[in-house]
């Protein structure tokens, strides 16, 4: 079959009469619905992760540089350390710390770091503070949950699809896809194709 | 049903042959690195402490040895899906497959993501990846584990 023919076929009184064209409208409607937070969820997460260059979409990342009392590796064991988070206005839990080959004192806490220069006498702490709702969208988004959550979201995918190829055939008449439908169809697929052109 | 059956025996004695495997080669990253050019394509087991998760996803972590100099790339994959922020400092015991860098697609240069780089890089994870390719740099051969699962010690 040509498209034209296709075009035709959907168009047609025989397309009404087996009644297609409302069963297509029924599916439409009710994956339409059962789609709608998953769509949310992509597109909102997808425009965090546009932007991930230009912050981090997962973490808020605090970075505090603060001065400690000079010494050397050996004045900061765990107390001392355990000392210094107590005095940062995070909730810091200590977990581990190690002296490297130029005498930092370099100590992981629950969701960060600190790292004591104790010949300068300088510390900097990085603390990374989830971004509620947004973390666990990005997660669903990037499909970074196992296998299991890989197929279900191919199948909310093709769902999707078919809810969108659906759409064109919905309706007929002056505001039909052959009559109207496809000028706005073909600009959707311009503006990527321009693009794709143009930058790859 | 009987080749059903069949496959079903020769799974579980795949399963079985690299439960062995795996408890045979229980090893430290200083360990690991020692006889990597032997264990290569191997599956094995290593434990470390995550000195550093990947920003961007965590696609991938980098464990360290008994000093920040000694460290080995850990890939998530799929079936571990991504390594938590969170995770930075703890212990981890990491099952997965040795291989050894053969080709761009293999390779992780720190601080480039997907190809990007990460623009938004603080001085911490500067440092971080300073060391982790200077590490690399300094390796003949470079090694990393593509992992199938974690476990938190």
């Amino acid at each position: 079959m040509s498209p034209a023919e296709i075009i035709n076929y959907f168009s047609s009184k025989n397309f009404e009469h087996v009644k297609i064209r409302k069963t297509l409208r029924i599916l439409h409607r009710d994956l339409g619905y059962f789609i709608v937070g998953m769509t949310i969820v992509y597109v909102l997460s997808g425009i965090i992760l546009n932007h991930r260059h230009d912050f981090n979409p997962d973490y808020k990342i605090n970075i505090e540089n603060f001065d400690v009392q000079a010494g050397t590796p050996q004045d900061y064991p765990r107390s001392r350390i355990e000392d210094v988070l107590d005095n940062l206005p995070y909730d810091l839990v200590y977990k581990k710390h190690y002296v490297n080959d130029e005498g930092l004192v370099k100590v992981f806490i629950e969701s960060g770091e600190l790292v004591i220069d104790p010949q300068e006498g300088k510390a900097v702490m990085r603390y990374l503070q989830r971004r509620p709702v947004f973390f666990e969208m990005n997660k669903l988004h990037k499909a970074t949950l196992g296998t299991l959550w890989k197929w279900v979201s191919d199948i909310m995918a093709f769902i999707l699809l078919f809810v969108a190829i659906s759409g064109i055939f919905l309706l007929k008449g002056k505001r039909g896809f052959v009559r109207w439908g496809w000028w706005w169809m073909i600009a959707g697929f311009i503006v990527p194709l321009v693009f794709a052109l143009l930058f790859i | 049903m009987f080749l059903f059956s069949c496959g079903q025996q020769a799974n579980k004695q795949e399963l079985k042959s690299e439960n062995t495997q795996v408890e045979a080669l229980s090893l430290t990253v200083d360990q690991l690195l020692e006889q990597a050019p032997e264990l290569a394509d191997q599956q094995v087991v290593v434990k470390g402490t995550v000195m550093h998760v990947c920003q961007q996803g965590g696609q991938r972590c980098f464990l360290m040895g008994s000093n920040e100099d000694i460290t080995i790339r850990i890939e998530a994959g799929e079936k571990i899906g991504a390594f938590k922020q969170e995770q930075m400092g703890s212990e981890l015991e990491i099952v997965g497959l040795l291989k050894e860098v053969k080709t761009e697609a293999d390779a992780h240069n720190p601080g480039a993501e997907h190809g990007e780089m990460e623009n938004a890089e603080d001085a911490e994870t500067q440092e971080a990846h300073k060391i982790l390719a200077e590490n690399q740099e300094a390796a003949e051969r470079v090694f990393f584990v593509e992992g199938v699962t974690v476990k938190e010690l």
